[in-house]
């Protein structure tokens, strides 16, 4: 259990090998969906469970979402899965492989893994007056967004919001 | 934890690998580009948590904001190429014949 960040990030990468080999982009969607969840399980490892809800509220279910929406619309009759094209399954195995290859050449050698940690702080504890206060790095971070970077936030919603007349625009073919 | 990181860094490159190279549809190459910007939050997140350093948790959040307009400006593209040729196949888009 101690190797469970490292294992879904191994799964991680299997997961992108397996909308990179491009097959129809149905099932490459199902796989990026399911390497989001694998991130936001590594995310969460360190201790960062805001930015893994933010994977999952704003990404997946922000992004992916509307790319469903725009497969389901541009799709062909017979999507081909991994196992219908040589060249799809080549590729995924050739990356498949790869990455075996990869923890292989990891795990050999002559260190110990005894100095690897590969757990991670859940809080950053403070010594405060009566005792121990918690500090929760990743919300307060989000929160200083509203603070200290203000200018970020101003920026990036003024951005998001001339990015729907792109849109809007560029759909209706007046670029 | 380096060990982390290399997957990670390894996921981008194949991610990146699969934008570069097209097959028949075009909208698999922007779902690459998203697999490269996941891959992107996710480092800077881990980064960001494992350096304990707070203020830079804000980079990832940015950069999803970021990738949410660049996804809806490529998700146009597609709509117009969509709307013109019927499909999203790269072998439509024939007009500058080099």
């Amino acid at each position: 259990m101690m190797y469970i960040v490292f294992i879904m990030s191994v799964l991680y990468v299997v997961g992108f090998i397996g909308f990179s080999s491009k097959p129809s982009p149905v099932y490459g969607g199902m796989s990026l969906v399911v390497s989001g969840g694998l991130g936001c399980g590594i995310i969460m490892g360190s201790g960062g469970s805001f930015l893994g809800l933010v994977v999952f509220l704003v990404y997946l279910g922000g992004m992916m979402v509307v790319f469903g929406y725009t497969i389901a619309m541009a799709t062909e009759e017979y999507p081909e899965t991994w196992g219908s094209n040589v060249v799809v399954l080549g590729a995924f195995l050739v990356g498949l492989l790869m990455e075996v290859f990869m923890i292989m050449w990891l795990f050999s050698g002559e260190h110990e893994l005894v100095g690897f940690y590969f757990g991670g702080l859940e809080d950053l504890m403070v010594l405060g007056e009566e005792g121990f206060e918690y500090v929760r790095e990743d919300y307060s971070g989000g929160a200083s967004l509203y603070s200290y970077g203000f200018w970020f936030l101003a920026m990036a919603g003024w951005m998001l919001f001339v990015s729907i007349f792109i849109a809007i625009e560029v759909t209706r073919k007046r670029y | 934890m380096p060990y982390i990181y290399i997957n990670i860094i390894l996921a981008f490159v194949i991610s990146l690998i699969g934008t570069l190279i097209y097959r028949s549809h075009l909208i698999s190459s922007l779902l690459c580009l998203e697999g490269m910007i996941l891959s992107l939050f996710t480092l800077n997140a881990l980064l960001s948590l494992n350096i304990n350093f707070t203020l830079s948790t804000i980079v990832p959040l940015i950069l999803l904001v970021f990738a949410a307009c660049e996804a809806a400006v490529g998700l146009a593209l597609l709509i117009i190429i969509s709307n013109t040729y019927g499909l999203d196949y790269v072998q439509n888009l024939n007009l500058l014949q080099c």
